[in-house]
């Protein structure tokens, strides 16, 4: 089976149909996906701003990343979970559109920014937690997470389009 | 209202939005970007001031470094709102999630300018529980309530 039709097979499926074809289902999953962004991007955007020396200097990044991350990481379940469900109903139109194949690199670039973050740069954070401005590489990673999800929620908006 | 309204959708600014394939969906994203920063923050302060989040700093501490990020993701709506309402205006005026949406924008604003902000300015203000949880969940309602009008408009 190519892509296309593993995609138009999910499509069909009774779960893709229902929410495609119901009147609620889908603006309510559609609706909590864009309002759960100020869960999981905005509250990563002030972890963000702190890795860039913008906010809260007089603070331990490792301290604000304890009380922030958690809360990103359930926005993020919830995104996961809504936005599965949006591709699942409409797999076939997915697939066919540039930007959502523009927002699932950019989120792939997102994830990597992260793990890179975590294995390398953090490992090295004892030397610059208390630094109103972290390094260069923390600050390269903080700027790379905002512009990274700034293109993924763009690109996410665009598919409504047909360009 | 009606007027008003008629004179929106004929404005030079609307019918230029409408004329073109590329403004819209441009305002539209920006309108996307400065929700996750205006709704973020105040997801962050409602948090602190339900007592999670960024809990090793004062209320009064994270109000002050929120502030600016609620007030230019604020103005970054206004902004491209009115482009957005301008190049629909008719259709805005016969939805009624558009009317629930502005009340509910209208009641965000003023809750937050000054229920909220006087909660949060000093650490008497902010020591008593209800206080605080009152200022949390009024915010987190009404300007979720704004963005779910703001979603339905397109649903309707």
């Amino acid at each position: 089976m190519s892509i296309l039709e593993i995609c138009q097979w999910l499509q069909d499926t009774e779960i893709g149909t229902a929410i495609r074809e119901s009147v609620w289902w889908f603006p309510i999953i559609e609706g909590t996906h864009v309002l759960a962004l100020a869960l999981s991007v905005g509250t990563l955007l002030v972890m963000d701003l702190r890795l860039t020396g913008l906010v809260m200097k007089d603070r331990r990044v490792s301290e604000i990343s304890k009380q922030i991350v958690p809360w990103s990481m359930a926005g993020f379940f919830v995104m996961f979970v809504t936005g599965s469900l949006l591709f699942w109903c409409q797999a076939v139109k997915a697939y066919g559109s540039l930007y959502f194949r523009i927002k699932v690199v950019a989120l792939l670039l997102a994830g990597l920014n992260a793990l890179f973050f975590e294995l390398r740069t953090r490992r090295g954070i004892s030397a610059w937690d208390s630094d109103p401005v972290p390094p260069l590489r923390a600050r390269l990673a903080g700027f790379a997470g905002m512009l990274l999800w700034a293109c993924v929620i763009a690109a996410g908006r665009t598919m409504a389009y047909n360009f | 209202m009606r007027p008003f309204f008629e004179w929106c959708d004929q404005t030079a600014v609307g019918e230029a939005i409408r004329d073109s394939r590329f403004i819209f969906p441009i305002a539209e994203s920006i309108h996307l970007l400065a929700l996750t920063v205006l709704l973020g923050s105040v997801v962050v302060l409602s948090l602190r001031l339900l007592g999670g989040g960024l809990r090793s700093q004062s209320i009064p501490d994270v109000a002050r470094t929120l502030a600016p990020l609620t007030l230019g993701g604020l103005l970054t709506m206004l902004g491209t709102g009115a482009l957005l309402f301008c190049s629909e205006a008719m259709k805005c005026y016969e939805n009624p999630p558009f009317w629930f949406k502005m009340e509910a924008l209208g009641l965000a604003i003023l809750f937050h300018y000054t229920f909220v902000r006087s909660t949060t300015r000093s650490e008497e203000a902010a020591a008593s529980r209800v206080r605080t949880a009152v200022a949390a969940v009024g915010s987190l309602l009404l300007w979720f309530g704004v963005g779910a009008g703001g979603r339905a408009i397109g649903f309707y």
